[in-house]
């Protein structure tokens, strides 16, 4: 048993791996069907007399859709989930056991930061391969060079956002505050993107790159992002460890 | 000494937790650290076992930190672990472990047959002997265990105590508690804290030797209160207070007891099983220093 097994059975004897792969997965099957279907929905539902005109859907609005809904409810689920491993200091008791056995939180802080992003991503891929799927079949097939960059781009953002979450659980010590404050410092950095329009220079701004790159935009373009989120990936990991190395117990 | 602390000070705000001790345990000792609730025991040890900075002083270690392992009052675990995987992650985490020592340790804390039940299932006194096997299992050299008996039952705290017992020789415990019994019985040194300031170490027959106050045990059939009321008149009786069945007459020396108390029995109508001396205790110490 070594602490990567720890984190391993963590997610997986707490079915919390399994909430992960079916969030993403149920909005990978669900997104494109509803951007297929949205237009006769609505049109059924409809005043009478009032005839609301659809665009024919493309592949890039079935993955936009899927995107749109995953890049909510599952981050949500990605932060949770992070936050119950990395706030290891939340229950004095389960914290003596590791720290006393470690020469320092690097030792636990990392297979929880690597097997969690694993985790994270493995959803996304799930749900990605299911988004991809049902688009090609109901919308036709979005671009592989796009979905796969944009795939890649996607899961650099989640380990950035799991990566603040240990930097937070450095912080603060129970598993809500580091799961909340999290949450707030990814709703301000996603407001700050929409609103100075820096979105691709931002973390938050890698996790919506799927649906805008089937939509056509250039892969490149998220480059500084990418630049900017493995920068901030290892100043959090290095925070996180240094904030949890001078916490008392 | 395998622990040796110079003025050590632990401050929260103005509170000080710990005020200038100087803690010297010796190797294969086997220490109680006694106090009342919010003396610093845990302090003190949090400090040992590197979880906790001192705001002053210095802590000296006859041993590498790897080798010190810790027990905090009431051991928790991923409930979703076995008992096995508990002690298998110690025993991987910890610098050295013979092949077998898993399995060795389990038998030991009397968790062989549930070892492979998840710890979420655990009573509180099986948590604290896994606690113990986690601890024991890296055969390390200073164990530092906060309150390891104080939560359990009776059968509990004896099992605990057992173990501690069959860890003498073997290494150096370090054990806070607050119940005087587990100390007497399982510790050849001792140290009582009070207020954060160590007010005594050294062996138990130190402590005792010459400490308590001396004092009569009476055992009586009937007419203890007439009796305990005639002797509080007494000016040789300094204390009367009743222990279960029996009276405890403390004394201003003995001679003065054997001389006189016949006497006031005699006058009392109380019905006498028997009078001796009484040996002081840990309690009557205890209760001296720290009031």
């Amino acid at each position: 048993m070594t602490l990567w097994r720890l984190e391993l059975l963590r997610l997986v004897r707490t079915r919390r791996l399994v909430a992960l792969l079916a969030v993403y997965a149920f909005f990978g099957l669900t997104g494109p069907l509803t951007a297929r279907y949205l237009g006769r929905i609505l049109g059924a539902i409809g005043t009478e007399g009032v005839q609301v005109q659809f665009p024919e859907p493309t592949p890039a609005d079935g993955i936009t859709q899927f995107v749109g809904n995953a890049s909510q409810i599952g981050l949500l689920v990605v932060v949770l989930v992070s936050a119950s491993a990395l706030a290891f200091d939340a229950r004095r008791e389960m914290a003596v056991f590791l720290r006393t056995r470690v020469a320092g939180v690097r030792s636990i802080v990392l297979p929880a930061y690597a097997i969690n992003v694993a985790g994270a991503v493995a959803g996304l891929l799930l749900g990605s391969a299911c988004a991809w799927y049902e688009t090609a079949i109901l919308l036709g097939a979005p671009p592989a060079g796009a979905m796969l960059a944009g795939i890649a781009y996607g899961s650099v953002s989640l380990a950035f956002a799991v990566a603040l979450v240990a930097f937070m659980a450095a912080l603060v010590r129970s598993v809500l505050a580091a799961a909340g404050s999290a949450l707030a410092v990814l709703l301000l950095t996603g407001i700050l993107g929409s609103a100075a329009r820096v979105g691709t220079w931002l973390p938050t701004g890698l996790l919506g790159a799927l649906g805008e790159l089937t939509a056509g935009r250039a892969p490149g373009d998220y480059l500084p992002g990418l630049a900017v989120t493995l920068i901030l990936i290892v100043l959090a990991l290095a925070g996180a460890v240094r904030l949890g190395d001078r916490r008392e117990l | 000494m395998i622990v040796e602390t110079s003025a050590l000070t632990k401050r929260y705000a103005a509170h000080a937790a710990l005020d200038g001790v100087d803690l010297a345990v010796p190797a294969g000792s086997v220490y109680g650290l006694v106090g009342p609730n919010g003396a610093g025991k845990t302090t003190l040890l949090g400090i040992l076992a590197g979880l906790r900075r001192p705001t002053s002083g210095s802590v000296r270690l006859e041993v590498a930190r790897d080798r010190v392992a810790t027990l905090p009052d009431t051991p928790q675990f991923d409930p979703w672990l076995t008992g096995r995987e508990v002690v298998s992650l110690a025993a991987r985490l910890a610098p050295s472990t013979p092949a077998g020592k898993v399995d060795e340790v389990l038998a030991e804390a009397g968790l062989a047959e549930a070892s492979d039940r998840r710890a979420g299932g655990y009573s509180r006194g099986m948590l604290q002997r896994l606690g113990l096997a986690a601890t024991m299992v890296g055969e390390p050299s200073l164990l530092l265990l906060d309150e390891p008996a104080s939560a359990l039952d009776p059968a509990g705290r004896r099992e605990v105590l057992d173990l501690i017992a069959r860890l003498r020789g073997r290494a150096t415990v370090v054990f806070s508690s607050h119940i005087l019994a587990d100390v007497q019985e399982a510790c050849d040194r001792i140290g009582i804290l009070r207020d954060g300031r160590l007010l005594f170490q050294g062996s138990l027959d130190q402590l005792l030797v010459g400490r308590a106050t001396p004092s009569v045990e009476l055992r009586l059939r009937s007419g203890g209160d007439q009796a305990a009321a005639l002797l509080r008149r007494q000016d040789w009786v300094t204390s009367v207070r009743p222990a279960g069945a029996a009276l405890i007459v403390g004394v201003r020396t003995m001679d003065e007891a054997e001389a006189r108390m016949a006497g006031v029995l005699a006058e009392s109508s109380a019905r006498v099983i028997s009078v001796g001396p009484r040996e002081a205790e840990l309690e009557d110490v205890f209760l001296e220093l720290t009031s």
